[in-house]
């Protein structure tokens, strides 16, 4: 059965980001503000960077607006001034993914001025952007998700928002049946997966912690790995991506959304996140981490492994 | 082009009997580069060495290529011949066809073909080594020693005469560890106290020693020549410049039942104690955890007769910094104990022998107090049960070690000597009592060894049966002793006073944090492991560290004193020179292409990578990237394998150079 999900708070939400937007500009707190705004189709949003307050109400909230705009203060920042602080609009997965960036030296905090969204979930893709928000169209990730309320923004939106129904998980889910394979099983179906990719990169574009200037696949000497479309190149490929998201993947699941061949992306990253939950008892959050949970060590870590 | 010089060294017999030494050279002469191949029978000795570096003069050689044993081995030996032959070291590798190939395989042309190809890859690589400068480092004299037992203390003295600044750090309230404890030592018999005493009476009077007793190794940073020690000083609860020692605050502690750890916990002590009457520093300590002000802020008894005012019930750990150029691990050893282990423990205790609930069942350590003039009896064989004079004592050999089944399988060394002591002082102390003594075989080499352990039998009448015990119980005052006696082939039975356990000799508890500590390597018992078992015996692998005593594996007084002098003149060497040569192996920072997410930094553990900033001509800030300090840089390369840009290349293996020998696969 459809359940429908109560998205009546995003109007007020809508209204709450413009004025504070309006605000923050027009006293010279930020240079700019990234955020949401409408797009040609009827209903759809696209991300956009404001540096005047008078477009303050270009700026809105609704269940299409699906970027984590995080990927704009790190590599797709053409348009983003290089002076002053900057605005920006993070639901809480997307925060996850700038608390991340923190962690790893890429952002400053005194240069950010967080507006956090309390989100009721968004849509899962935007083929229908004015589509109802119910557990049929709602995006993967926000049926289980747990942080829907940012923590330690500069700015929250003063409106209440329900929450989301019990919906069934997704992830942990595919999760369960993907480890309940044998291991042959589960190879051929990654393999599967794999074998669709194009090596468009629309997944390292769109990631926030892809922010190499250089990314080690496009080197040449040596060559790391195969640039053809490929099945030995794309397994590589997709390999080196899961490491190296191992402990730092917040699940914005932007990957999934953009790959043009269905590849799901996100579903190996949350299984990274698990192992590394379960061993070292580190996940992403709102709290920055000194350090992650592969690029730290210490004596009480399990090294059973090593004798 | 590169003019590469193949050499394929026999190693006599340990190569050549499984590889086709001279096919190999065959081969490699026809792989592109190769100017110059062939095989010699020791290629690392002096006629070997010549070999190639005529070779490199006559072949007008670019690159050389050692086909020998692991470049541990002997690396540094042909880099040093080919600078001698006027080559930059680093154009010389070794390819690895023992330890590699030879040793592990048998089948002669499959390690042959594995062969070829190891040397195959090693060309591939070589031709993109580049000329490496050295790196000089400042050395910092002074010397820390680990542990404050015999080996630390001799190792101490000997550095400090030398005139090296030395900083000694003790876990425990005093100095002594084990040997302090033991009455009398073999093969001569003379009183451990006598001997040891005068030594830590100098150690603590040396202008050259500082001596930081009860504290711990917090952390270690740094690399040979610059370490970084940071010391806990625990809280003593006394002010070691106000005390004198007079022991006043001992006398009047009203809490007087304490077990003496130091005497086996059959003697008692006091709340705030000295450890043994000789301690040095002679400065109580406050056992916080038995102190009645501790406990219920009420008493302070110490500190109103204490004359000069020492006692702190407020002192807290601090942390001190000591720069130091090397260290000496000397944290010795701990007795394995018969009682029930945790589930899943690797070592497992004798439930046969009561786990050790049968309290005149003790250890040897235990029977050394006994025996003691100081100890807890003064001097007098009494079991700790009732306080009788035992008229029969078992000792049990071999208790824990060399039995596989409950997890240890080495031989400890020193139980067959001080069970033959053992069974001569309780002769000495109790003329009409009978010692018997199980064992498995006596293995008692050493100067004047087996003589004392003749002398045992033949003259202080100790009954030997070779043979195991299967099963202690008390029956009565008695202890019931089921063994065998295989010499005869019959089963024995004897019921005993008291039964002594010669049991295992194993590293102190936490060897293996210390280890993580100072970057160095241990086994799976968690004994410190050396660079080389024979010719780098007391170097860890680790530049910079060595070991004394039994923390490296069990040892006697002697052997322990000598390894102590060894490690000593090491650093004694390491210290005769202002600057030390490192090896140019170190990482770099591609800054083209590093974001600055200082992965790199965070998996460092020597501290070498430090951020640097960017700017352009006008002096703006472009970006902060990751700067690998060469001289701290000791070349592990965990930063290359971290960063995620591949911005970091290690000198000498480079992604270029692993991933040319794959593709010569």
């Amino acid at each position: 059965m459809t359940q429908t999900i109560n998205t009546s708070g995003y109007s007020a939400i809508t209204d709450s980001i413009r004025n504070e937007a309006r605000r923050i500009l027009g006293d010279g707190t930020v240079s700019a503000v990234i955020g949401y705004t409408s797009s040609r189709r009827e209903g759809s949003t696209q991300p956009t960077v404001i540096t005047k307050s008078e477009d303050a109400d270009k700026l809105l909230f609704t269940a299409a607006c699906l970027n984590n705009l995080v990927v704009y203060l790190t590599k797709a920042k053409k348009d983003v001034p290089h002076e002053g602080r900057i605005g920006i609009i993070v639901k809480g997965c997307d925060l996850k993914a700038l608390v991340g960036l923190l962690g790893e030296s890429q952002l400053k905090r005194e240069n950010l001025y967080l507006i956090g969204i309390p989100c009721n979930g968004v849509l899962g893709s935007l083929f229908n952007p004015s589509a109802e928000l119910n557990s049929e169209t709602i995006a993967p990730k926000c049926r289980e998700c747990t942080d829907r309320i940012p923590a330690g923004c500069d700015f929250m939106p003063d409106v209440e928002t329900v929450g989301l129904p019990e919906l069934n998980p997704f992830y942990s889910s595919e999760i369960a049946r993907l480890e309940a394979l044998t291991p042959v099983e589960r190879w051929e179906y990654w393999k599967e997966q794999f074998s669709k990719c194009i090596k468009c990169y629309a997944c390292r574009q769109v990631c926030p912690f892809c922010f190499c200037e250089q990314c080690l696949c496009d080197r040449n000497r040596p060559q790391m790995v195969e640039q053809t479309p490929r099945p030995s190149g794309n397994l590589a490929w997709h390999l080196v991506r899961a490491m190296h998201l191992a402990g730092r993947c917040a699940g914005c699941a932007e990957c999934e959304r953009v790959c043009p061949m269905d590849i799901p992306l996100n579903l190996l990253n949350r299984k990274m996140a698990k192992e590394l939950k379960e061993m070292y008892n580190s996940e992403a959050g709102f709290e920055v981490r000194e350090k992650g949970p592969l690029t730290s060590f210490d004596e009480h870590d399990d090294q059973s492994f090593i004798r | 082009m590169s003019r590469i010089g193949v050499f394929i060294c026999h190693c006599g017999e340990n190569i050549s009997r499984t590889v086709d030494v001279e096919r190999v050279a065959s081969q490699a002469s026809l792989m592109a580069g190769v100017a110059f191949s062939t095989d010699y029978k020791y290629m690392c000795s002096d006629p070997g060495q010549t070999l190639v570096k005529k070779a490199i003069a006559e072949h007008n050689l670019t690159h050389v290529v050692v086909a020998a044993c692991s470049p541990r081995m002997h690396e540094r030996t042909f880099r040093k011949a080919a600078e001698q032959a006027g080559l930059n070291p680093y154009l010389c590798e070794m390819a690895n066809i023992r330890e590699h190939c030879s040793w592990v395989h048998e089948n002669r042309e499959e390690a042959t073909q594995k062969a070829i190809e190891i040397v195959g890859m090693l060309i591939e690589r070589v031709k993109k080594n580049r000329i490496l400068p050295t790196i000089t480092v400042p050395v910092t004299k002074r010397a820390l020693v680990i542990g404050g037992g015999i080996a630390g203390i001799q190792a101490a003295l000997d550095v400090a005469d030398c005139g090296h600044q030395v900083v000694l750090v003790e876990r425990e309230p005093s100095i002594g560890g084990h040997m302090a404890q033991l009455s009398e030592t073999f093969p001569t018999l003379d009183c451990s106290q006598c001997i040891m005493t005068p030594k830590m009476v100098d150690l603590a009077n040396h202008p050259n020693i500082t001596l930081h007793t009860y504290s711990e190794i917090e952390q270690v940073d740094g690399y040979i020549g610059n370490f970084q020690v940071t010391i806990r000083k625990k809280a003593r609860s006394v002010d070691e410049h106000k005390c004198t020692g007079c022991g006043i605050c001992i006398t009047k502690c009203p809490q007087k039942k304490i077990p003496n750890i130091f005497d086996c916990n059959i003697g008692m002590r006091t709340a705030i104690y000295v450890p043994f009457p000789q301690a040095v520093p002679n400065v109580p300590v406050i056992d916080r955890e038995n102190c009645t002000m501790f406990k219920s802020g009420k008493c302070g008894v110490c500190q109103k007769v204490c004359g000069p005012g020492a006692i702190d019930f407020t002192q807290e750990d601090i942390l001190i910094t000591e720069p130091v150029g090397a260290i000496i691990v000397a944290t010795g050893f701990e007795l394995y104990t018969i009682t029930e282990k945790a589930k899943g423990s690797p070592i497992k205790g004798y439930g046969e022998f009561g786990h050790g609930k049968i309290p005149d069942v003790i250890d040897g350590m235990t029977f050394e107090r006994l025996a003691s003039a100081s100890g807890p009896t003064g001097g007098k064989i009494l079991r700790p049960s009732d306080g009788k004079e035992p008229k029969q004592v078992v000792f049990i050999q071999c208790v824990g070690s060399r039995s596989r089944e409950k997890g240890i399988s080495y031989c400890s060394k020193v139980c067959c000597m001080y069970t033959a002591k053992h069974t001569m002082l309780y002769h000495h102390k109790v003329h009409d009592g009978q010692a018997y003594v199980f064992f498995m075989d006596a293995r008692v080499p050493g100067k004047s060894y087996d003589e004392f352990w003749r002398r045992s039998i033949e003259e202080e009448e100790a009954v030997y049966i070779r043979g195991m015990v299967s099963r202690l119980y008390q029956k009565g005052d008695k202890i019931v002793v089921m063994g065998s006696d295989i010499a005869v082939g019959v089963q024995v039975e004897i019921e005993a006073d008291l039964v002594v356990l010669a049991t295992a000799v194993q590293p102190q508890k936490g060897a293996d944090l210390l280890a993580q500590k100072l970057g160095i390597s241990y086994d799976k018992y968690n004994f410190y492991s050396e660079a080389h078992a024979k010719l780098r015996p007391v170097e860890c692998a680790t530049a910079g560290i060595y070991l004394a005593g039994a923390c490296q594996g069990p040892k006697d007084i002697p052997d322990t004193v000598s390894q102590a002098s060894a490690a000593a003149a090491k650093v004694m060497a390491l210290f005769s020179k202002d600057r030390l040569e490192r090896e140019p192996i170190v990482a770099r920072v591609k800054e083209a292409t590093c974001v600055g997410c200082f992965a790199c930094k965070k998996v460092c553990a020597y501290g070498a990578v430090e951020e640097k900033e960017i700017r352009d001509r006008q002096g703006n800030l472009l970006k902060v990237i990751a700067y690998v300090n060469p001289g701290v840089c000791a070349g592990c390369g965990t930063c290359q394998a971290t960063c995620p840009s591949k911005s970091v290349e290690l000198d000498g293996y480079t992604d270029e150079q692993i991933v040319a020998m794959i593709e010569a696969l």
